[in-house]
C-alpha cells in the first residue's frame, strides 16, 4: 500500500527495530557539512516575519523512490512557519517549478499547518506537547496538508537543538490569542504593498449591494429582501451585518432572538422556490419561555407558508444526519492512510484514542516481520481500510442529502428551510452543495468564490475553531469545509466540463486554509473579522488593516500557474450575442463551435420502450432502496428523480447530479497522494492527457484566429497560450505537486548492481550496509 | 450459423455494413444467467432444462461477460411468441454443446473477400509471418524453426516459432522433449537494445537427459548472453484456480441485484481479490520490463505450463517497454503471437469445454492493459472501447481465434493442414493458387461484427506517440546497457536475483526447486528499487531517468482501479454519462475548423497541414456526423 515507503525504510525484513534507513554514512556527513556552510541559502522572510529561533546542521530526510537519504540545512522557526533551508533548492530551479507557491516553499510548513509533531528517543516514537525534559534525535512533523517531514537533530549543537525543539512545539502547540495571529502583524507590516487585485469580481456579501444583486441574479427579490437592521452587529454577532429574508418578516423577529428561529434566505431556483436556512431556537427548560419561542415560531412559519411563499419542508440538519463527531472521526481515520514517513506511533493521548489506535494502517508494521507477505498485504487491505474510515460514505451521505433537496426544490417546487443549531456547519455544506448542482454561476471560478464567500465566509462559519488555528480547544476541530471540498471534487471528477476551475484549484484552496495571510479562513464570523480590523494599540486614527483574502489567487501563484487552475475543458454557456463579442472570446473561456448539446443526443430506444418503465423500476428499485432508509414516498421521489436525471444527457449548463453509488465515491488523489513518491507515474495519468488537450486547443484556438482573420480583416487578439504543460514531455503524474522527488536527483545505492549478488555472503554484508542511524 | 441468440432491433437490415450486430449478439455460451419477469415481482430464474411457469413480459440474458440484455414483449398478441422464444432459448441452451463441430462462418462478407485477402494481423501460422516478424524486430541471432511443422514436438505450439541460429533443428528436438509438454524455450521479443525474453515450460525433471542434451538446453536458454535471468512466472501470482474464483465473485458483485451495500461495496471489490491479482501481474511485469531494459541478458519466462501467465506476462512486457506493441496493429499481432499461436487453451479458460480447468486468464490480462491504458493514456493507439471489443469477443462463434485450445486444432479445424508438406527455405512464397481450405476469418476481423463508426472508435483520440522527446528509436541503444558478469545465472523471485549455480535441475546439483526453497523473502523495497538496482548510475541518461519508451506501471492500493465500463455495464444507470466528450470533442471541433478553413480559403489548407501535426487524419466530416449522431458508446448494450 502506501505504506511501502515507510517498510522500506524500517519494516519489512528488519522491522520492527531500524527506526529509519539512511544511505548517508557517517563519513560522508562530514565532507557535506563543509559544503554546506558554503552554500547556505538565505531564509526569506515576509513582511512582518520575525524569526525566532534556528538550529543548523539539521539532516532532512528526503524520500525518494524506496530510498531515502539525507540533506544537510538550517532549520528555523518564524513566527509564520517552520522552514528547512537545505542546499537542495538549486536543483530545483527549472520549468518544473512553475507551479511555485510565493508564500510557501515547499520546505516551508506554516505553523497554522501543523498537524503533529513527533519526536524519537532510543528509537522510540513519541508525541511532543507541553515542556520537554529531554530532547529527541528525530523531529517528525506531520502536516495538515499531508506532508511528512522528518529532520534528524543528532548532528545539531544541544542547545540549539532544546531552543528549536520546544520553539516549535511552543509556537505551533500552545493555544494562542487572535490577536497575536500572523494575519495581523502581516498586514500591519504590508499595509503599503498590497495590491488588490482589481479583476478579481468576487462577491465578497459584506454590502447590502452584493445581497441585492445576488437576489436579482436568482430572481429572488418579489418574495425576498436584503435588510441592514443588524448592521453594526447591533442584533446578533453571529450574523452578517446584511442578509435576505422573506419580505413580509418584521424586522423585530429578527431581533427577538438575536437572529435564531427566523428563516435566512440562501438562494431562489429559477421556479421560484428557494432555499432557506435556520439556526435553532435556544434550548430552554422553563414553560413559560418555550411557550413563548412556540407561538414566535408558529408566528414565523404563518408568515412562510402563506402564498406567494411555495410549501415549506423543513430539513433538520442536527439530527438524523451526520454529526460533526462522525466526520472529525472518519477524517482522522482517513487521513492516516496517507500520512508515510514513519512506522508505528505509540497510542495518541488525544481524544480519539482507541480509533486511531484500532485504525492505524500502520499497526501491521508492529508485527514480528518474519513473514515478508505481511507488507504486501497492506496493499490488499486498501479498500477495506479505505472503507472503515467511512469518509467516503459520509461524502455519499452529503451529495444524497443534496440531492434529496435539490429534488424538492426542482421537481416538487417546494421552499427546503435547512434547520441546525447555530446554522454554520452543515448548514454551509448543504446549501452551497445544492446551489453548486442547481445554479451553472456557482461552477464558474468567480462563482464559486462567491458562494464560499456567501455560505462559509459571511454564513458565520466558524473556521477558526473548526481548523483549530488558535489551538485553544482540539474539540471544536471538525474538517466541515475540507468534507465540502471534497465532495465539490466527486462533482468536479464526475463531470468536468461543468466547472470552470479544475481539482488543482480545489487543492490550492485546501491548503490555503492553514496560511495566515489571509483574512478567509481565519475568523469565526464577520463580525469577529470586523472588530479586529483595528490597529494594534489605541493610537490608531488611521484607516483600519487592509487583509487578504484568498481569491487574490496573484498573491500565491504567478499568472502561468493560475492556468492550471482553469479547466481548459469548461465550456462557457453560449450566449445569444456571441457574434458582436469576437474580442472577448480568447481573453475569457473558450467556446465549442459545435455546442455540446449537439453531441448529447438522446439515446437511442432501441427494443427499450416506455413501456417497460416499470420494470426498470423493478430493477433500480433493488438497488436504490439501499442507499435510503426514509420514508417510502420521499424514497420514490429521490429514485426516480435521481434516475431520469441520470438517464438523460447532461446539460453541463443545467442542473447537475453526482453518481453516489458505491464505485462513484473516489479518493480525491490529487490532493491526498501528491506528496507519496511511490504513487507517481512517470509520464503517465491524468496529466499526459492533459498536455494532449492544452496542445489541442492552442490548435483549435489558432485555428479560429485563422478563420477570424478571414471572415473580418481585423486582426484577431492573440490567444493567451497555456503553456506551463508544453514542452514538459513526461511529467510525473504528481504534477504540478511533489516536485522534489525527482530521479535525476536519485542517490547512489552504495550496493548497486550485481556485485553486490555475487554470493550469499554478500547478500549477508549487504543488508548490514542498511545503516541505522540510530546505531552509529 | 453458430448457437446464439440475436436480438434485432427495428429497422435493422440483414446487408447493412456489418452481418451481425455486436451489440444485441449473445452466444449461447456467454449466457451466464437468464431471467423471465413478468410484472413487478414475479422473477423466475431459468436454468437449461427449467419449464417456464408464466408468460414472460421480458426476458433478462446476464452475459458472462457482464453485458445485459434485456427484450421486452409488447403486450397486444406477442404473449405466444413469447413464450416459445423463452423455451426455445432454454432448450437450446440444454442441447447446447460447445465443443461440438465448429460449421465455420458463411456469410457474404467471407464470400465477398477474393482468395488473395490477407488477414488484418498476421495469424502467424506461416513461416513468413514468422520471418517478417523477426525480421522487425531485428533479432538477428535468431532464426525461425521449421521442426515442429507436423506438430510432432508439441501440438499446442505453433508450427513455427524462434530458436537461436546456431541450434540446428534436431538439438531443439531433443531440447524440447526435456521440457514440460515439449514446450521448450522460444523467442518471444528481442529488445532492440540486446536483450531477449524468451519463454519456456517447466523443466521436464523425469528425464534423464545426457550430457548433449543439457548442453542443447542450456545454450537455449542462454541464447549467447552471459547474463541470464530465469523467472519463475507462477511465483507471486495468482493459480488458476484463484483467477477463476476472483472472476466468479467480481460476477456476482456486479450483478444489478447485487446484494451489497453501497457502503460496504470498496470491501466487496477488495474481497474478491480481482484487483489484487491484476496489481501481482502488475508489478511482476514491471519488474520483468526493468531486467529486460536495463542490460544486455537473456530474460526466461517460465511457467510449469507455459500457456497461460506466460503469455500474460510476456505480453505485459512487451506493452512496458515496445511502443509498436501499443499501436493497434501492434497490439492485435501481439496477442495473436503471444496468446493464439503460442496455443494459450483458450476454449478451456473461457469454460468452453465444462472442464474444471476454467479460468479468465486472458480477461485477467485485458483489466491488466486497460489499468495500463488509464495510467498512461497518451502512450496507446488503441481506446478502451478496442479493449471492450475485444473483451466481448471471447465467447462469440464467429472466428476460430479464441474458440480452440491449441494451433493445432485450429488448424485441423480450417484445413490447413493439407499444406503442412511445404519446406520453409528463406524467401520462398506460398502459392495463392491451390489453396483450397476455407478462407480463415480472426476475431481481428472486426467489420464482421463492427459498424465503421464502431470501429473508428478503437483509435484512442489522446495518442500521442511524440509526447516523449526522445521516441523510440528501433535501433541497440548500449548507452543504457550495463554488460553483465562473465556467465552469471540468476533466479529472479520476489522482487529480487538469486544466483543459481546452474541453470538446468539435472546433473549432481540440487534441482531448481531445492533452490527455490532458499529464496529470499522479498526485501522491503518496492520494484523501484530494482529500478534502483539496475540503474543506480543515472548519469549517462541525463534528465530523463528512464530508457525511452518504457512505462512503468503504479500499482499502489489507489492506483489499481476498477474497470466500471465493462464489469457495470449490467447496471446502466452507472454508464450515463460516462463519456463526456473531452478530447474526441476537442478533435471533431478541431477538423470541423479545419474544413471551415478549407472552405474559404482552399489555398492556404496544405500550409495550416504542414504547420501542425494532424490528429484527425482518420476523421471526415461525414463520419463525424455519424459519431455525434450515436454519442453514446456503441458497447453499451442497455440503453434505457
Amino acid at each position: 500500500m502506501l505504506g511501502k515507503g515507510v517498510v522500506g525504510g524500517g519494516g519489512g525484513t528488519k522491522a520492527p527495530k531500524p527506526s529509519f534507513v539512511s544511505y548517508v554514512r557517517p563519513e560522508e556527513i562530514h565532507t557535506n557539512e563543509k559544503e554546506v556552510t558554503e552554500k547556505e541559502v538565505t531564509l526569506h522572510l515576509l513582511p512582518g516575519e520575525q524569526l525566532l529561533c534556528e538550529a543548523s546542521t539539521v539532516l532532512k530526510y528526503v524520500q525518494e523512490d524506496s530510498c531515502q537519504h539525507g540533506v544537510y540545512g538550517r532549520l528555523v522557526c518564524t513566527d509564520f512557519k517552520i522552514a528547512f533551508l537545505g542546499d537542495d533548492e538549486s536543483a530545483l530551479d527549472n520549468d518544473e517549478t512553475q507551479f511555485k507557491n510565493k508564500v510557501v516553499g515547499e520546505n516551508d510548513i506554516t505553523l497554522h499547518c501543523v498537524d503533529q509533531i513527533y519526536g524519537v528517543f532510543d528509537e522510540k516514537k513519541k508525541t511532543l506537547f507541553g515542556q520537554l525534559k529531554k530532547y529527541p534525535e528525530k523531529l517528525i512533523i506531520h502536516c495538515k496538508d499531508l506532508r511528512v517531514f522528518q529532520f534528524c537533530l543528532r548532528y545539531t549543537k544541544e542547545e540549539e537543538v532544546k531552543r528549536i525543539v520546544s520553539g516549535i512545539i511552543h509556537h505551533t502547540q500552545a493555544p494562542k490569542l487572535l490577536k497575536r495571529l500572523f494575519l495581523f502583524s502581516y498586514a500591519t507590516a504590508a499595509q503599503n504593498n498590497t495590491v488588490t487585485d482589481p479583476k478579481n469580481h468576487t462577491i465578497m456579501f459584506d454590502t447590502l449591494k452584493d445581497w441585492c444583486w445576488e437576489l436579482e441574479r436568482t430572481k429572488g427579490n418579489m418574495k425576498y429582501k436584503a435588510v441592514s437592521v443588524n448592521e453594526g452587529y447591533k442584533v446578533c454577532e453571529r450574523l452578517p451585518a446584511y442578509f435576505v429574508v422573506p419580505t413580509p418578516l418584521p424586522e423585530e423577529n429578527v431581533q427577538r432572538f438575536q437572529g435564531h428561529g427566523i428563516p435566512i434566505w440562501c438562494w431562489s431556483c429559477h421556479n421560484g422556490s428557494a432555499l432557506l436556512k435556520m439556526s435553532a431556537l435556544p434550548k430552554e427548560q422553563d414553560d413559560g419561555i418555550l411557550q413563548i419561542q412556540k407561538s414566535f415560531l408558529d408566528g414565523v412559519y404563518k408568515t412562510i407558508h402563506r402564498p406567494p411563499y411555495e410549501i415549506v419542508k423543513t430539513e433538520d440538519l442536527s439530527s438524523n444526519f451526520l454529526s460533526l463527531q462522525e466526520i472529525q472521526t472518519a477524517y482522522s481515520k482517513f487521513k492516516q492512510l496517507f500520512l508515510i514517513g514513519f512506522p508505528p506511533l505509540p497510542p495518541y493521548c488525544g481524544s480519539d484514542n482507541t480509533a486511531t489506535l484500532l485504525f492505524s494502517p500502520s499497526s501491521a508494521y508492529q508485527l514480528p516481520s518474519d513473514n515478508s507477505t505481511e507488507f504486501w498485504d497492506t496493499d490488499i487491505k486498501w479498500f477495506s481500510l479505505l472503507e472503515s474510515s467511512s469518509w467516503l460514505d459520509i461524502i455519499r451521505r452529503c451529495l444524497k442529502k443534496a440531492i434529496e433537496i435539490t429534488e424538492c426544490m426542482e421537481a416538487q417546487n417546494m421552499n427546503v428551510l435547512l434547520l441546525e443549531e447555530n446554522a454554520s456547519d452543515l448548514c454551509c455544506l448543504i446549501s452551497s452543495l445544492v446551489q453548486l448542482m442547481m445554479d451553472p454561476h456557482c461552477r464558474t471560478r468567480i462563482g464559486f468564490q462567491s458562494l464560499i464567500q456567501k455560505e462559509w465566509v459571511m454564513g458565520g462559519h466558524c473556521f477558526l475553531d473548526r481548523c483549530n488555528h488558535l489551538r485553544q480547544n482540539d474539540k471544536e476541530e471538525v474538517p466541515v469545509f475540507l468534507l465540502f471540498l471534497d465532495c465539490v471534487w466527486q462533482l468536479v471528477h464526475q463531470h468536468p466540463p461543468a466547472f470552470e476551475f479544475t481539482e488543482t484549484y480545489l487543492t490550492v484552496l485546501s491548503d490555503s486554509l492553514y496560511i495566515p495571510i489571509f483574512s478567509t479562513f481565519f475568523f469565526n464570523s464577520p463580525h469577529q473579522k470586523d472588530t479586529n480590523m483595528g490597529r494594534e494599540g489605541q493610537d490608531t486614527q488611521s484607516k483600519p488593516l487592509n487583509l487578504l483574502t484568498v481569491w487574490d489567487w496573484s498573491v500565491q501563484f504567478e499568472p502561468k500557474a493560475q492556468t492550471l487552475l482553469k479547466n481548459p475543458l469548461y465550456v462557457e454557456k453560449p450566449k445569444l450575442d456571441k457574434g458582436q463579442r469576437k474580442g472577448m472570446r480568447f481573453k475569457h473561456q473558450r467556446q465549442l463551435s459545435l455546442p455540446l448539446t449537439q453531441s448529447k443526443s438522446s439515446p437511442k430506444r432501441g427494443f427499450f420502450r416506455e413501456e417497460t418503465d416499470h420494470l426498470i423500476k423493478n430493477l433500480l428499485g433493488k438497488r436504490i432502496s439501499k442507499l435510503i432508509n426514509s420514508s417510502d414516498e420521499l424514497q420514490d421521489n429521490f429514485r426516480e428523480f435521481y434516475d431520469s436525471w441520470h438517464s438523460k444527457p447532461t446539460d453541463y449548463h443545467g442542473l447537475l447530479l453526482p453518481h453516489i453509488e458505491g464505485p462513484e465515491i473516489k479518493v480525491w488523489a490529487q490532493r491526498y497522494l501528491r506528496w507519496i513518491p511511490e504513487a507517481q507515474i512517470l509520464g503517465g495519468s491524468r496529466v499526459a492527457t492533459m498536455s494532449k488537450l492544452l496542445e489541442m486547443i492552442e490548435e483549435v484556438q489558432s485555428l479560429q484566429e485563422k478563420i477570424d482573420e478571414r471572415h473580418h480583416s481585423q486582426q484577431a487578439p492573440q490567444a493567451e497560450a497555456p503553456c506551463l504543460l508544453r514542452n514538459s514531455a513526461r511529467l510525473s503524474s504528481l504534477f504540478p505537486f511533489a516536485l522534489l522527488q525527482r530521479h535525476s536527483s536519485k542517490p547512489v545505492l552504495p550496493t548497486s548492481g550485481w556485485k553486490a549478488l555475487g554470493d550469499e555472503d554478500d547478500l549477508a554484508k549487504r543488508e548490514d550496509e542498511f545503516v541505522d542511524l540510530g546505531d552509529v | 450459423m453458430p448457437p446464439r441468440v440475436t436480438f434485432q432491433p427495428c429497422g435493422w437490415q440483414q446487408n447493412e455494413d456489418t452481418p451481425l450486430s455486436s451489440e444485441y449478439d449473445f452466444a449461447l455460451v456467454n449466457i451466464g444467467r437468464l431471467e423471465a419477469v413478468s410484472g413487478l415481482s414475479r422473477v423466475q430464474l431459468l436454468r437449461p432444462g427449467s419449464l417456464l411457469k408464466f408468460i414472460p413480459e421480458e426476458i433478462m440474458i446476464h452475459g458472462r461477460d457482464f453485458r445485459l440484455l434485456r427484450v421486452g414483449f409488447e403486450a397486444g398478441g406477442l404473449e405466444p411468441q413469447a413464450f416459445q422464444v423463452t423455451m426455445a432459448i432454454v432448450q437450446a441452451r440444454a442441447q447446447s454443446n460447445p465443443a461440438q463441430p465448429y460449421s465455420g462462418i458463411t456469410l457474404s462478407k467471407a464470400g465477398q473477400a477474393s482468395g488473395s485477402r490477407k488477414p488484418p494481423v498476421p495469424l502467424m501460422e506461416t513461416a513468413e509471418d514468422w520471418e517478417t516478424e523477426r525480421k522487425k524486430q531485428a533479432a538477428r541471432g535468431w532464426r525461425v524453426s521449421t521442426v515442429n511443422e507436423r506438430f510432432d514436438v508439441a501440438t499446442s505450439l505453433p508450427r513455427y516459432f524462434w530458436v537461436p541460429n546456431r541450434i540446428l533443428d534436431s538439438e531443439v528436438r531433443r531440447a524440447f522433449g526435456h521440457f514440460h509438454q515439449g514446450r521448450g524455450p522460444r523467442l518471444s521479443w528481442h529488445h532492440p537494445g540486446g536483450s531477449d525474453l524468451l519463454r519456456c515450460g517447466g523443466f521436464y525433471t523425469a528425464s534423464d537427459p545426457n550430457k548433449e542434451d543439457i548442453r542443447a538446453v542450456e545454450s537455449m536458454l542462454q541464447a549467447g548472453h552471459s547474463d541470464v535471468v530465469l523467472v519463475d512466472t507462477m511465483d507471486e501470482l495468482p493459480s488458476l484456480a484463484d483467477v477463476q474464483l476472483a472472476h466468479l465473485r467480481l460476477r456476482a458483485l456486479c450483478l444489478p441485484d447485487s446484494s451489497v451495500a453501497e457502503d460496504k461495496w470498496l470491501s466487496a471489490l477488495e474481497g474478491t481479490r480481482w484487483l489484487d491479482y491484476i496489481r501481482a501481474c502488475l508489478r511482476k511485469a514491471s519488474d520483468i520490463s526493468v531486467l529486460v531494459t536495463s542490460r544486455v541478458r537473456s530474460v526466461i519466462l517460465q511457467e510449469r505450463g507455459d500457456r497461460d501467465l506466460n503469455g500474460l506476462l510476456s505480453s505485459l512486457v512487451q506493452l512496458l517497454s515496445a511502443p509498436e506493441a501499443r499501436t493497434l496493429f501492434g497490439f492485435q499481432s501481439l496477442v495473436q503471437r503471444e496468446w493464439v499461436a503460442a496455443g494459450h487453451p483458450f476454449l478451456t479458460r473461457l469454460g468452453g469445454t465444462g472442464a474444471s480447468e476454467e479460468a479468465p486468464v486472458f480477461l485477467l490480462f485485458l483489466d491488466c492493459v486497460w489499468q495500463l491504458l488509464q495510467q498512461f493514456p497518451a502512450d496507446f493507439e488503441f481506446s478502451e472501447f478496442f479493449l471492450l471489443a475485444l473483451h466481448d469477443s471471447v465467447r462469440v462463434p464467429d472466428t476460430l481465434t479464441f474458440l480452440r485450445n491449441t494451433p493445432w486444432e485450429r488448424g485441423k479445424q480450417s484445413g490447413q493442414l493439407n499444406s503442412y508438406t511445404q519446406v520453409y527455405t528463406p524467401g520462398y512464397s506460398q502459392p495463392p493458387a491451390g489453396n483450397s481450405f476455407n478462407l480463415q476469418l480472426s476475431v481481428w476481423d472486426w467489420d464482421l461484427r463492427y459498424s465503421n463508426a464502431q470501429i473508428l472508435q478503437f483509435q484512442n483520440p489522446g495518442y500521442d506517440p511524440e509526447h516523449c522527446p526522445d521516441s523510440w528509436l528501433p535501433r541497440p541503444q548500449p548507452s543504457f546497457m550495463i554488460p553483465g558478469p562473465p556467465s552469471s545465472v540468476w533466479l529472479f523471485s520476489r522482487g529480487a536475483l538469486t544466483p543459481l549455480n546452474q541453470l538446468c535441475p539435472w546433473r549432481d546439483s540440487p534441482s531448481l526447486l531445492a533452490v527455490s526453497s532458499r529464496w529470499l523473502p522479498r526485501p522491503a523495497i518496492s520494484s523501484e528499487s530494482l529500478a534502483d538496482q539496475e540503474w543506480g548510475l543515472p548519469s549517462h541518461w541525463g534528465a530523463c531517468p528512464l530508457p525511452p519508451g518504457l512505462l512503468l506501471p503504479g500499482y499502489l492500493g489507489p492506483q489499481i482501479r476498477f474497470w466500471r465500463r465493462c464489469y457495470l455495464r449490467g447496471r446502466p444507470e452507472v454508464q450515463m454519462g460516462l463519456s463526456a466528450p473531452t478530447i474526441s470533442g476537442l478533435q471533431d471541433e478541431l477538423s470541423h475548423l479545419q474544413e471551415l478553413l478549407r472552405k474559404w480559403t482552399p489555398r492556404i489548407s496544405p500550409e495550416v497541414h504542414s504547420k501542425k501535426r494532424d490528429p484527425h487524419t482518420i476523421l471526415n466530416p461525414t463520419e463525424i456526423v455519424g459519431i455525434l449522431k450515436d454519442q453514446f458508446h456503441p458497447f453499451w448494450i442497455t440503453r434505457c
